[in-house]
């Protein structure tokens, strides 16, 4: 029972930290707040299924091509929506509204393409299920950890050890000092959007075989993304990973040993906590003006 | 021979405000030039106009840099031309360790080699970076912090550095240090234009100076000469 619930924790609590992630990159690139993380996600979700089952393409190649367009849309977001308004100097608070309506509309959007009913993501693997002992699970979990955490590693050492990486952290910390340097800092920009779409088309795709794909698959995961990224320290990296996989592991056990009644208000009631008593969150990231 | 950096009727408006009314200026290839004058008179607007890191919407006139027009230019353009702006404030990337911070001014450079000996001729000209290699920029003292951005501008390997403000906020016997180190920079063959309010050591370092009020040009000469003059005396040296 103990590693059943460890597995599935650790199975939502790697997609909230992937989420998670591209909030705080957003947050870090722009002071922003996006709400389309969750959305982008059903979409890769979608995306996947489409490239995988119905054009038959091998997963890796299908995982590869819906972050590849992920990217890119996120991208042309931050380019096409974003960047415009901030040229007019609009508040904060209405580009996030703008990011409302773009997450809507990729929503519905994606209803319109694939339907209101839940899709099944064909099986990767050709065995359903994976024994130890007398433990079971789907390969698919497991795949969806690995996987997970190896995308959350690797984009620790693009951030900190690459030039373009460190380029980006630079333009998030000073735009100015950034483009004296001669970094792109629009370019920086909107590439922060794009790993962010990438991340959560990535948790889209690792999500989809074990939940099943439908339109809303992303609103909640979103959701509680977000919460995660509060709990670790909002817009710090290694926040958004510890504070996910600790919300995946709590509201998995919570839901198992309490009731499962409270398993949508753990987190939520978990973000207000924080927020109230800890807004740094776990690791102390700036949140109170000076 | 064309002067590497020349401004011909200069001017800059933010909205509807004249910030800068029409100035001539030029630096010569190898000069120190400076630019004096009082809080508000347009020197900042002027030198980051020049580096590209204002509105271009705000710019008539005509700036030139080493034989091209650079008045419409992106920022990071200009410093892709060797035109390397230390900011006003220091403007170290808080969170980046001080070599990081130094590999961000070599960040269009592929040169390698290049690029070795030039974190080499920074550690040299400032020994504290180099104990402080490690260390995140923030932790740095103001002194410091003014040396890195200095540092993250040579390492770009610049035809031309121009400094906002290098002695703001910093303790006399830190500015004495740091302008030390520009002109030991200039000497090496770095083109350098900086603004100064502390006219004293500015005039006292610089070849030839200007003086800026309100937007205009009031005043240029040799340092030497400047430093003589009645009026520059009693407005900015302190009678």
């Amino acid at each position: 029972m103990f590693f059943t619930l460890l597995i599935s924790g650790l199975v939502i609590g790697s997609i909230y930290g992937l989420i998670a992630l591209g909030y705080s990159m957003i947050y870090k690139s722009s002071g922003l707040l996006s709400f389309m993380q969750g959305d982008i996600m059903t979409l890769g979700a979608f995306l996947g299924i489409t490239f995988y089952s119905y054009a038959g393409l091998p997963f890796p190649v299908a995982l590869l091509l819906v972050v590849l367009i992920s990217i890119a849309l996120g991208f042309a977001i931050e380019k096409g929506v974003i960047r415009p308004l901030l040229n007019k100097n609009t508040m904060a608070i209405y580009i996030v509204l703008a990011t409302i309506a773009v997450s809507y509309i990729v929503q519905n959007g994606s209803m319109l393409v694939w339907g209101t009913i839940t899709l099944n993501f064909p099986s990767i693997f050709g065995i359903s299920t994976i024994k130890v002992g007398n433990i079971s699970f789907q390969p698919e979990a497991l795949m969806c950890i690995v996987v997970g955490f190896f995308c959350m590693f690797l984009l620790q050492i693009f951030m900190n050890k690459t030039r373009i990486g460190t380029s980006m952290r630079a333009a998030s910390m000073d735009a100015m000092a950034a483009e004296s340097c001669g970094i792109d800092v629009s370019l920086s920009t909107g590439l922060s959007w794009g790993l962010s779409a990438g991340l959560a088309a990535i948790a889209g795709m690792l999500i989809g075989p074990i939940y099943g794909v439908y339109t809303t698959l992303g609103a909640t995961i979103g959701r509680k993304g977000f919460s995660s990224a509060v709990i670790g320290g909002y817009g710090n990296m290694y926040g958004a990973i510890v504070g996910g996989i600790l919300l995946g592991l709590v509201e998995t056990f919570g839901t198992s040993y309490v009731s499962s009644t409270y398993r949508n208000l753990i987190a939520y009631v978990l973000l207000l906590i924080f927020l109230l008593l800890k807004p740094t969150g776990i690791f102390n990231e700036k949140a109170i003006r000076s | 021979m064309a002067a590497m950096l020349e401004l011909k009727n200069f001017e800059y408006y933010y909205g509807n405000i004249h910030a800068v009314k029409g100035i001539d200026l030029y630096v010569n290839e190898g000069e120190m030039v400076t630019l004096i004058g009082a809080n508000g008179a347009g020197k900042t607007t002027t030198l980051q106009t020049i580096s590209g890191l204002t509105s271009p919407r705000g710019v008539r006139g005509e700036i030139w840099f080493d034989g091209k027009r650079i008045d419409k230019k992106k920022g990071n353009k200009i410093t892709a031309m060797g035109l390397l702006h230390v900011l006003e404030g220091r403007h170290v990337f808080p969170q980046l360790t001080v070599e990081e911070n130094l590999k961000m001014g070599s960040y269009l450079r592929r040169d390698g080699e290049g690029i070795k000996k030039d974190f080499q001729k920074v550690y040299d000209l400032f020994p504290r970076l180099l104990e402080r290699k490690t260390q995140a920029a923030g932790t740095l003292s103001g002194g410091e912090q003014q040396m890195l951005a200095i540092g993250r501008a040579m390492m770009a390997a610049p035809k031309m550095i121009v400094l906002d403000e290098p002695s703001l906020g910093l303790a006399p016997i830190v500015v004495k240090g740091i302008f030390e180190a520009i002109k030991e920079i200039n000497k090496r063959g770095t083109t350098i234009l900086f603004v100064e309010q502390n006219s004293k050591i500015a005039l006292a370092t610089a070849d030839r100076g200007y003086v800026m009020q309100t937007g205009e040009i009031v005043l240029t000469d040799s340092c030497a000469n400047l430093a003589a003059n009645e009026e520059v005396k009693k407005a900015y040296l302190g009678g």
